[in-house]
């Protein structure tokens, strides 16, 4: 008898006494997750999949699939609707996340000194995140900006003549831009929680050798948050990448598409235009291109982020 | 202590297992009682409900969708709770919103199977969704219920796709102008009555009022209808026969010019301007409101809203179809609306009793009206009529569009990819037209393109 058939013997023999009672304790943490599972197969996977498979087909929401193959892929590179979608995300993406970093970390920074109210200051900037894309901030959005809205009317208190920002192509983009900026709190929160983390002997110290506010900030607080930088970098280029709600609500792509986001392609074409395969396809290169900008993300970080249990790096 | 720990832990996941479970379904009840006449087969003395005509009945529970404005909400959940009240084994659950996202959220609920089991229809989802019949049940089956010969058979025509009458036609409706005379009379003129006085108001509102105001708004869609009207009245052609687009280059470019030529004589402001309003719609325009912008292209069944919407509803009027655009009555009517019942209903006939409910019988007809539109049904307008039901504004203008329109309209005309905002290509072409981006030839190719696209040619 070989060794391995020995071995196998071995193995098999204590699974024919296992009782149900041991099942059951082996698999408790398995059925622990088993609701998350059942969802994540059903509500993730599944459609995930199934949108893969639709991607190379022509598949409509009520004629179902007459052909197959790449014309999908190849429209996407062929349409000037598609590519105009696909800049107008990367611009939104590129101007949105920086800005909003910026802002959050700024206003964190404030609200981690000890100045009377603090908390109704918290709160009061995190407030705009709660309200996210709602119909009422496309009321307030549209109040604001409109021809005749709040904006231009106080520009016109100082002689200065309306601009168009909702109804002309190049302003509407900087407007939906603003109200994802506008809603900085989330980030905000978790820079508080890292800036409450940074030691205070090391401000200690450097006051001691003369190092001003500014000097502190960018020589030891964000040297410091960088982990934390890296994550909100991440998370919101991801969400910057996929927003739908803001210019759905305010402007609906509109003017001249000049605010057409991919997502926004992405549901004309699915539930508009009933063209699945189509959508599809512009779904899977969305996230081709999200994941390519993760792992760019992901790769930079050994050049800009410390982390102190790591040696120094 | 761990054994109890466990057998807790266990139990909170069974429970939450349950409760994701409850929470995956939105129509607990109805499901609970569309069951209930399965599970009472076996015991019919229990659970089955006395019916009005002394028969007995299992309990049935129905769905019903609409959209539509608060009036319309109201007038149809008293409806619907007549009905209630008339066929009791019957429960009808409501599902109503208004336009905005409606088409896209029925759009899946149809593709998925998930609809209600009565639904109001848009004319073109027939063609759009059920082109063979797959979606909508043909309601000649339940001519026994719903009585089809109230109707006209053109207007069963208009709703019978693959062979299948797919949806009771309820009302017809086309595009007429209405304007506010109160800005006319502030500028000193009539309201116009022929092309020539409408762009001859443009110069003169101008002048006399300011920058601000128009004789006529008109949006990316109005410009497509007002455009084929234009067409018609000239050429005298259907814009679409047999799949088939009846108008050349040189003719479409006719059209986008005699629209452009409207922006220019400051008839009606520019897409940019509209746009800047920063309003959902020309009815909640604070413009049209306070008659900046003093006219309308719309369709007859919507005059109520437009003219609630000004500050004084009295000046409202229902305008004439211009007689000097063309040699030709332009313009066109169409099924504005139908009840369909979905093909994945277990209760049809219930399901048909609520149509004929809404569209046949008094009380329906009484807390319809006009609701939606004239009725098509000829008990209904005898009834309505009789009883002073119908709205007056919505009755005239109902009246001069059927009288004046020639001409059939295809129901590809409002297929998604020409009609869907904001990038279908109505709305292409005409934004694209007045922001500048298209001049009148590339805006005609664009136009001829798209609709030989959607015709599959």
């Amino acid at each position: 008898m070989s060794a391995s058939a020995v071995a196998g013997k071995d193995i098999k023999q204590p699974i024919k006494k296992r009782t149900f009672k041991k099942v059951c304790k082996d698999n408790a943490g398995f059925l622990f997750i088993l609701p998350w599972l059942i969802g994540f197969i059903w509500f993730k996977l599944y459609p995930f999949g199934s949108s893969l498979i639709y991607s190379f087909s022509d598949q409509h929401l009520f004629n179902g699939v007459t052909k197959w193959g790449l014309m999908n892929y190849q429209d996407i590179f062929e349409s000037t609707k598609i590519m105009r979608a696909f800049t107008v995300t990367f611009k939104y993406a590129f101007l949105t996340v920086p800005l909003k970093l910026v802002a959050a970390l700024f206003i964190a920074y404030i609200l981690n000194f000890k100045i009377k109210g603090v908390n109704l200051f918290r709160t009061a900037y995190y407030i705009p995140s709660i309200l996210g894309g709602s119909v009422a901030i496309a009321v307030l959005w549209k109040a604001l900006f409109k021809d005749d809205g709040l904006l231009n009317t106080l520009l016109g208190i100082f002689g200065i003549n309306g601009i168009p920002w909702l109804s002309d192509p190049k302003y509407a983009l900087f407007i939906i831009c603003l109200l994802r900026v506008w809603q900085f709190g989330s980030a905000m929160v978790i820079f508080l929680a890292a800036l409450k983390g940074v030691p205070q002997d090391l401000y200690e110290a450097a006051s001691i050798d003369g190092a001003g506010k500014w000097r502190q900030f960018f020589s030891i607080t964000v040297p410091m948050i960088t982990p934390v930088i890296f994550y909100n970098l991440v998370t919101q280029l991801c969400q910057a990448f996929q927003e739908f709600n803001g210019p759905y609500i305010i402007t609906n792509g509109g003017p001249r598409n000049s605010t057409t986001l991919i997502s926004l392609l992405i549901y004309n074409s699915a539930f508009r235009a009933h063209e699945m395969g189509a959508a599809s396809a512009m779904a899977w290169v969305m996230f081709i291109v999200i994941m390519i900008f993760t792992v760019i993300s992901f790769l930079s970080q050994k050049y800009w982020v410390y982390y102190s249990d790591e040696d120094g790096r | 202590m761990i054994k109890f720990k466990r057998a807790t832990a266990l139990l909170l996941a069974l429970l939450m297992a349950l409760s994701a479970t409850a929470c995956g379904k939105s129509d607990d009840e109805s499901n609970t009682a569309s069951e209930e006449p399965t599970a009472s087969a076996d015991t019919a003395d229990q659970s089955e409900a006395p019916a009005a005509d002394g028969e007995t009945k299992e309990p049935v529970t129905i769905k019903f969708s609409w959209w539509g404005g608060d009036s319309r909400h109201a007038a149809t959940q008293a409806a619907v709770e007549k009905f209630m009240e008339k066929y009791d084994w019957i429960t009808v659950e409501n599902q109503f919103g208004a336009w905005t996202g409606w088409e896209d959220s029925m759009s899946t609920a149809f593709a998925s199977g998930t609809a209600p089991d009565v639904n109001q229809i848009n004319w073109n989802w027939i063609s759009s969704f059920s082109s063979d019949g797959s979606i909508f049940k043909d309601l000649n089956e339940y001519s026994n219920v719903i009585d089809l010969t109230q109707f006209d058979q053109a207007a069963l025509d208009d709703c019978t796709v693959a062979g299948e009458l797919q949806a009771i036609p309820v009302s017809k409706t086309g595009r007429i102008f209405y304007w506010n005379t109160a800005t006319f009379e502030k500028a000193g003129i009539a309201a116009p009555t022929s092309l020539e006085e409408l762009m001859a108001a443009g110069e003169t509102f101008k002048t006399k009022l300011g920058e601000e105001y128009y004789p006529i708004a008109l949006g990316e869609f109005d410009r497509m209808i007002l455009m084929v009207y234009y067409l018609e009245s000239k050429y005298g052609k259907e814009w679409v026969t047999d799949n088939t687009l009846n108008y050349t280059k040189e003719e479409i470019v006719d059209g986008m010019n005699f629209i452009q030529s409207l922006e220019d004589a400051h008839v009606t402001p520019s897409i940019q301007t509209i746009t800047g309003d920063g309003a959902e719609s020309l009815d909640k325009n604070p413009k049209w409101m306070d008659g900046r912008y003093a006219g309308i292209f719309e369709w007859d069944s919507s005059a109520t809203k437009f003219r609630d919407a000004l500050t004084d509803s009295s000046t409202f009027v229902v305008g004439d179809y211009f007689k000097d655009m063309g040699d030709y009555q332009g313009g066109y009517s169409k099924v504005s609306l139908g009840f369909a019942i979905s093909e994945t209903t277990e209760h049809p006939e219930e399901c048909a009793m609520l149509i004929n409910f809404l569209v046949n019988e008094d009380e329906g007809i009484e807390l319809g009206a006009s609701e939606r539109g004239i009725p098509l049904s000829k008990y209904a307008l005898q009834y309505t009529t009789d009883k002073g039901l119908l709205d007056a504004t919505v009755s005239e203008a109902n009246a001069k569009v059927l009288a004046w329109t020639s001409f059939k309209l295809d129901p590809k005309f409002e297929d998604a990819a020409l009609k869907s905002q904001p990038d279908g290509v109505y709305y292409d072409v005409f934004a694209g037209l007045s922001y500048g981006d298209y001049n009148a030839d590339e805006a005609a190719d664009t136009l001829i393109e798209g609709v030989n696209t959607v015709l599959g040619n």
